[in-house]
């Protein structure tokens, strides 16, 4: 079995801890008890929508500080977010080239790092063979790594009469040239976690559409990205899902936050991880909910069978 | 709408309206060869087939036509290509149907570039990179979340961490030695 580095990002720490203690819970003890450990001196990946937009060299620098921890641990990087994914495989694959990896480790030795890739044990000569550091999501690390029997083992308590509409998320899908994990045209994972904890995935219109927050526009034009998002609640309502489930903390957030502005109820959102706890019996409490702008309360009553 | 949007997002529409006369001392010639330079792909390869267009979910929201700024890119129009373009979601649906490769996203990618090496730097840039290097996040940490943090029994955030002050002088470090600071002017934030 492989070993991890968790990598949270900004926005599950900072806006919905709930997640955290969700993956936490399910990867620990009395889940998949997965080796996994912290490193607090990650930063922020950095976010693709600013730093790689605007200077492509800062961008990679920073990523590759994240990265040479993550190597020097010779851990993988399991990221719970679509950005972070994004944003540090793209720089494993731009440090590939001898001409970025020179530079950038020339402005890294100012602080004493060096990026190399993992170092793998060789069997001809001498020579030593570096492997890029390998970075991880978490929906791709729970299906190929735990396996969907595992998944289904563990739930205990199976989410019955529950209706999930599943939201993969751009950078989950896109560029093909780094992803390639799960279909980029029809993608399965997130459904079959979702159906392995008991619920069912309901298909709904445009579902591999953008929720709108991407790139930038959401902190831009807030109101661009709403009207995206109201698009898509409008199918997701129209297949009579229960909750959204998607595995990335910022489509998360826009789904959250932009129903405010359209929206009197609101669907309830969720992480993937966070519903594979419910499945497993964790109490809703420690899922954070309360950090959520659409109440779980009608969700979670309907849950418990009410 | 306020006018920081219209800056930023006003279309081609208006700028390119019909009987608007473009003359040769607006064209930027080596403007393609700029886009090349921030990693953009070679934009004379466009074939102006408009499946960019077709595929891009902004452009059903807004006057924002993907191949018009390609073609724009291609006349070396710069001057109204650069204000515009921060409205792309870098979903990157129209890369994957380019039948060129051209990979219009990432050309919007090198547009950004350019225009803030113009000094058009939308002010979500500055806040995001302030939050960076002051507290090694882009989101800022929140009071109210570090009490929900506690009552979950989860640590602080990096941030609040005395040892994570090493964290913030090495971004400090990293981000002063490519001159980001100067880029998105947040000199004053920067201690390195």
């Amino acid at each position: 079995m492989s070993s991890y580095v968790y990598f949270f990002g900004c926005v599950i720490p900072n806006r919905y801890p709930g997640i955290e203690y969700a993956v936490r819970w399910v990867t620990g003890k009395e889940g998949f008890n997965l080796d996994v450990k912290d490193q607090p001196e990650f930063s922020c990946c950095p976010v693709p929508g600013i730093f790689y937009s605007t200077d492509k060299d800062t961008w990679l620098l920073l990523a590759a500080r994240n990265l040479v921890l993550a190597q020097d641990e010779r851990r993988q990087v399991l990221t719970v977010c679509n950005g972070c994914l994004a944003s540090l495989l793209k720089a494993t694959e731009f440090l590939q080239e001898p001409k970025n990896m020179g530079k950038t480790n020339r402005i890294l030795a100012q602080i004493g790092k060096k990026y190399t890739g993992i170092p793998q044990k060789s069997t001809e000569g001498k020579r030593k063979i570096f492997e890029p550091v390998k970075v991880r999501h978490y929906v791709e690390m729970m299906v190929k790594d735990v396996g969907l029997d595992a998944i289904k083992a563990k739930a205990k308590h199976p989410l019955k009469n529950i209706k999930v509409a599943v939201h993969y998320g751009c950078h989950y899908l896109r560029p093909t040239e780094h992803f390639t994990f799960d279909d980029p045209n029809d993608p399965v994972m997130i459904d079959q976690i979702v159906e392995a904890c008991g619920a069912t995935s309901v298909d709904y219109e445009d579902k591999l559409d953008c929720c709108g927050a991407g790139g930038g526009v959401r902190s831009h034009v807030v109101e661009l990205a709403n009207s995206l998002t109201q698009d898509k609640c409008a199918n997701i309502e129209a297949a009579g899902a229960d909750c959204i489930v998607t595995g990335c903390p910022f489509c998360l957030l826009q789904f959250d936050n932009a129903q405010k502005s359209f929206a009197k109820e609101g669907i309830p959102v969720m992480h993937v991880s966070q519903l594979q706890a419910l499945s497993m019996g964790l109490d809703p409490i420690s899922l954070g909910f309360d950090t959520h702008h659409v109440s779980a309360h009608s969700f979670l009553r309907k849950i418990r069978g009410l | 709408m306020g006018e920081a949007e219209k800056t930023f997002i006003g279309g081609l529409h208006e700028e390119l309206a019909e009987d608007k006369i473009i003359d040769e001392s607006q064209l930027e010639p080596d403007f393609a060869e700029q886009i090349r330079k921030y990693g953009g792909k070679d934009v004379m390869t466009c074939l102006q087939c408009g499946n960019c267009t077709g595929v891009c979910p902004i452009s059903l929201k807004i006057d924002y036509k993907t191949r018009n700024i390609i073609k724009c890119c291609q006349f070396g129009l710069k001057k109204y290509t650069l204000g515009t373009r921060w409205v792309c979601a870098t979903c990157y649906r129209c890369y994957e149907h380019c039948p060129a490769d051209l990979n219009p996203a990432e050309v919007m990618i090198a547009l950004r570039h350019i225009a803030v090496r113009e000094g058009i730097i939308p002010p979500f840039i500055k806040a995001a990179a302030t939050n960076l290097v002051k507290y090694g996040q882009s989101v800022k940490p929140d009071a109210e979340i570090d009490k929900i943090r506690k009552e979950l029994g989860l640590g602080k955030v990096g941030a609040e961490h005395p040892e994570y002050n090493k964290v913030i002088r090495e971004i400090n470090v990293l981000v002063h030695a490519t001159k980001y600071d100067k880029l998105v002017g947040i000199q004053e934030e920067v201690k390195a």
